[in-house]
This record gives structure tokens, C-alpha cells and sequence, in this order.
């Protein structure tokens, strides 16, 4: 299934909605987006994942960039994960570092 | 038995998922558990595409096979990349994995993943060529 990133900035939140599978091939296009938003300056991020089917580690690593490049101060917010994906966030702890939702706001 | 040659690239990702979903389906496998396998060789395919072949500026294919033994599904990946055994890859440790993003290394994940995400995992290297062999339980 193909992916796709799309960014909306609403007031000081970054908005990206992920579809798809979220492979290494399309992992830039997430990387990207979060590029586009760090140039707006957000104080949040959040992530909808509902219909995000598959994401693999490089999906993973554009969530420590987008730390890394954000600054801690930038909280990050996963919403709507399905089961696998979730799994995937439990399993390498970063449901630790991130606020996961089932909806949002 | 499944067996096919799918170029090493990243772009072929979603081919080999495909090839490996199918299998599972064929098998009866729940979702939960092709997710996992489909994940696995994701990861392992990934390496031998990046760190295997692009890096050393190569290129080659990744001949997929699976097949099904009487208590498990068996993926194989092989390759003519550099050798390379994934169980010699550090991988994180509970005190890595609970860092604050900002403070993560960005390597290791996709093994850790791998490895955890199997029933048995296996390294080969046969006449030059890496094997790398998923197995999920049936049961």
C-alpha cells in the first residue's frame, strides 16, 4: 500500500497524518514532512497513525529525529495507533518517550 | 515452496512483504503472527539492501524462499552481499531502550526487531552467499 505524509500546521501544532506502510524506501517522505514542520517552529507534534498499516525501525528512527531535531521541549504525541504498530512502540520503549492516544484532542 | 529472485533494492520492500503475506495467508496464519514474520524479514531485508549491497557499492538480487515444515513457516533470505551475521549486532539493551528519544542511538533497532519478533532465527553462510532463516511457529 502506498504511504503518505501530510503536514498541517494549526496554530503551534504540527499536524502530520501517516498512510499506508511505512517502509525504508518511503521513510524520507515522513522525514520531510518533519524537516517542513521544524521550519514552522511547533510546540507539538502529533502524529495520526490510524490507517498507518506497517511501519518498520526506519519509521522509528524518523521519530528520534524528529526529537533530535525538534528539541525535548516539542512534545510528541502518537495518536490512534492499530495493534502491530503499537506493538512496534512498545516493544522498543518509545511508547515511554512519546504520548500515545487512542484519539485526539 | 516458495522460491523467487527480487532485486536488492529498497524499493522491493513491499514485493517481499507481499511474497511473505501471501504465505502466511496460505498457511492460516493469524494476524498477529504475520505481522511479527512480515516485520522480521522486513528488517533483515533492509540491512542486506542498505549495509550489504549499497554501501559496498554493490548490487544483487534477494532470492525469497519459504516454505512450510510440519510445525513452523520458514522464511529464507539469501544474498551475495558482504557477509554479515546479524546476531553479532549489538542490540539494545532495557537501559537503551529507555532513553528519551533525544538521547537514543539511531542504530540496532531494526535487528532488535527482528530477533524479537521471530519463534527461531539463523545465520548461515553457504558458498559465499548469506542465509539468514525466520521460522514462526504454526501452533
Amino acid at each position: 500500500m502506498a504511504f503518505s505524509a501530510h503536514l498541517e500546521m494549526i496554530d503551534s501544532e504540527a499536524r502530520i497524518t501517516l498512510d499506508g506502510e511505512l517502509d525504508a524506501a518511503v521513510a524520507r517522505q515522513f522525514r520531510q514532512a518533519i524537516e517542513d514542520a521544524a521550519q514552522q517552529k511547533p510546540k507539538k507534534l502529533v502524529l495520526f497513525m490510524s490507517n498507518l498499516n506497517f511501519m518498520a525501525s526506519a519509521g522509528l528512527r524518523v521519530l528520534v529525529f524528529a526529537k533530535q531535531h525538534m528539541g525535548s521541549e516539542v512534545a510528541v504525541y502518537v495518536i490512534g495507533a492499530t495493534g502491530p504498530v503499537l506493538n512496534t512502540l512498545q516493544m522498543s520503549g518509545f511508547h515511554q518517550a512519546v504520548y500515545v492516544q487512542e484519539s485526539y484532542p | 515452496m516458495v522460491r523467487q529472485s527480487i532485486p536488492a533494492n529498497l524499493s522491493a520492500l513491499s514485493d517481499i512483504r507481499r511474497l511473505v503475506h501471501q504465505a502466511c495467508q496460505k498457511v492460516g496464519l493469524g494476524e498477529t503472527a504475520t505481522y511479527r514474520l512480515i516485520l522480521a524479514v522486513d528488517e533483515i531485508a533492509t540491512n542486506i539492501i542498505t549495509h550489504g549491497y549499497e554501501e559496498q557499492g554493490l548490487t544483487g538480487d534477494i532470492v525469497v524462499s519459504i516454505e512450510q515444515t510440519d510445525r513452523d513457516l520458514i522464511v529464507t533470505l539469501e544474498d551475495t552481499g558482504v557477509a554479515y551475521d546479524p546476531r553479532t549486532r549489538g542490540i539494545p539493551t532495557a537501559e537503551d531502550l529507555g532513553k528519551p528519544l533525544e538521547d537514543r542511538e539511531i542504530g540496532g533497532l531494526g535487528i532488535f526487531l527482528a530477533l524479537q519478533d521471530v519463534d527461531h532465527f539463523d545465520y548461515q553462510r553457504r558458498d559465499n552467499v548469506n542465509c539468514n532463516i525466520f521460522g514462526i511457529n504454526l501452533a
